[in-house]
């Protein structure tokens, strides 16, 4: 009996390891293709010999022929992602504590029409988006690509229903002691939700890396391009130099894995409170 | 009381200051495009030119007779019958999986869930090169097979390659929804079962599924959802093709009013998805509560 249970536990993790595979594996893909001999890309799953060529052409901006700014699409992503995610989690902060800790007419009308926002369909608002992005006169700007993207209602929704598990005798106290709401908030509630913050950062932030409709409609300078947005229109110019496409995409890849893995610690517990 | 009510004056100002970016971020980002929207899908301006007049319901009616929103409107029935079992038999196994491995269950669950992470666009990169011509893959079917396949050339494969590579990317997410209603079924539900002579796969399929009932409402929900706003790897690995096998709504939307400048048209295209997006999920929502229902959910 205890042989035969051995046995099946030992099968369940073979089957667990198999699953991991395959799910990495895509992964494992891009890599050794960014590092594989430019003949042998796409043609053996196991490069003979490893080369740094790919990241290096990508380093220098591509072939003569069709020279592209990829570290400056990086740098792109990097600035309008950080930029866009901070201002999501601020404005979120805000927002959260108004419905969640202070009392005041209208609280539950603006809960409600958070509540209808988030289920109404985007699609129907992106070209008249468009439009008053181009009113603004930020077509082919960074603000572009931040400012649209500056308010996010599921990361509201998320701190308002975690601000009301912290008990409001806690924020009563720190009112004795003569402390405004903004002190509060700095001093209290924005130290306790440092578990929760962080997988709304990452959820934040990896959606923000990730967008290709938005990105492409507002920007068209070269110069100005996401890492994302790049990637995807050379997908066709490119066809010819899949090296520097994988090195490209681990490019895209890494910022959002190195984040994921520091910040896994706290996965699972933060995952729960996002799925209840 | 003249402290109270300043309290209370106090409050209101703290909160609707503290409220303030929500409502001029909506004010600007959502009801004026909303209106504008409106307005933009009953005339047939060209996104350009200052001079456009209203066109009455000619849009829609329009749209109802073109083959190529006709086929969004079928290929995303189409993803959703590839897409949806999929995702839930995988995401369910994962979850089973996961849930009774003895040690590392948060190692295995962060591993499945790293596929979430990748960007569409990469992923495609991937996958085009997986069944390039000569890729290993290819030349392993050729070979060993016999087997010459053309995955983005062939209107069923096509649609199938976009179905599994979405699968990859959500079955780890899905399963930790699956996963958490798998950890909230109490013990004595199974001890009763066991009295009752339900082991092994005979307890998965009488007791466990049927009590995770509210994981498979939502897992369905979301996933039926996302049917509706594919984009990126149709727009990158088949630009829709071949013959609007993979044509999306989302892939119609941008090519109206982007590429062919039809803001006016693309507008009440917009509009009659999210119509269509609203009453399909309505419909599930329905199928499944009665489903539900019968078996003794509320």
């Amino acid at each position: 009996m205890a042989g035969s249970k051995r046995w099946r536990v030992g099968l369940l993790y073979a089957l667990a390891v198999v699953v991991l595979l395959v799910m990495v594996f895509p992964y494992l893909y891009m890599v050794l293709g960014s590092l594989a001999p430019w003949n042998e890309v796409d043609r053996k799953l196991i490069p003979s010999s490893l080369t740094l060529r790919s990241y290096e052409w990508l380093f220098q901006g591509g072939e003569d022929v069709v020279p592209r700014p990829w570290l400056r699409a990086f740098f792109n992503s990097l600035l309008v992602t950080s930029a866009s995610t901070l201002l999501m989690l601020v404005t979120a902060v805000m927002v959260g504590y108004a419905l969640s800790k202070v009392k005041f007419k209208g609280r539950q009308w603006v809960h409600n029409a958070i509540l209808f926002q988030m289920f109404y369909p985007s699609i129907i608002l992106l070209i008249p988006l468009f439009l008053i992005v181009r009113y603004f006169g930020w077509y082919n700007t960074y603000w572009a690509m931040i400012v649209p993207k500056a308010v996010n209602l599921w990361a509201i929704f998320m701190y308002t229903n975690f601000f009301r598990s912290i008990p409001d005798e806690l924020i009563e106290a720190a009112k004795m002691d003569g402390a405004g709401h903004f002190t509060i908030i700095r001093r209290i509630v924005w130290p306790m939700s440092r578990s929760i913050t962080t997988i709304i950062f990452l959820f934040l932030f990896m959606e923000r890396w990730v967008e290709l409709l938005w990105d492409m409609l507002v920007v068209n300078n070269e110069k100005m391009l996401t890492l994302n947005v790049l990637l995807a229109q050379m997908f066709g110019p490119y066809g010819g130099y899949p090296g520097p496409m994988y090195a490209a995409s681990v490019l895209l890849t890494l910022p959002i894995l190195i984040l994921f893995l520091l910040f896994s610690k706290n996965f699972k517990e933060g995952m729960q409170f996002i799925l209840k | 009381m003249g402290c109270s009510n300043n309290m209370n004056k106090h409050a209101a100002k703290v909160g609707w200051l503290l409220a303030s970016p929500y409502l001029i971020y909506s004010a600007v980002f959502f009801l004026i495009p909303l209106f504008w929207a409106l307005y933009l899908a009953f005339t047939n301006w060209n996104l350009i030119s200052p001079e456009y007049e209203t066109v009455g319901v000619q849009n829609f009616l329009d749209a109802f007779f073109s083959p190529s929103v006709r086929a969004a409107f079928w290929v995303t029935y189409k993803f959703m019958l590839m897409f949806v079992p999929i995702v839930i038999a995988g995401s369910l196994c994962l979850a089973l999986i996961l849930h009774h491995l003895p040690r590392w269950k948060g190692l295995f669950a962060v591993g499945y869930f790293l596929p979430y992470l990748a960007s569409g666009v990469a992923s495609s990169i991937v996958v085009k090169g997986v069944i390039s011509y000569n890729s290993p893959l290819n030349q392993f079917l050729r070979d060993a097979l016999g087997w010459d396949i053309d995955w983005l050339g062939s209107p069923i494969l096509a649609p199938l390659v976009i179905a599994l590579m979405m699968a990859w990317k959500f079955v780890g997410y899905y399963a930790l929804l699956f996963l958490s209603g798998l950890e909230s079924i109490p013990k004595e539900v199974y001890e009763a079962a066991e009295m009752d002579g339900a082991i092994g796969w005979k307890r998965v399929w009488h007791v466990t599924i049927p009590m995770l009932y509210p994981s498979f409402y939502t897992v369905t929900i979301l996933a039926v959802g996302l049917m509706f706003g594919i984009f990126t790897e149709p727009y990158v690995l088949t630009g829709g093709g071949p013959e609007y096998a993979t044509h999306t709504w989302q892939l119609e939307i941008y090519n109206q009013a982007f590429e062919k400048l039809n803001a006016g048209y693309g507008t009440a295209v917009a509009i009659i998805n999210s119509i269509v997006t609203f009453a399909s999920i309505f419909v599930f929502r329905k199928v499944l509560e009665k489903w539900g229902g019968k078996h003794g959910w509320e």
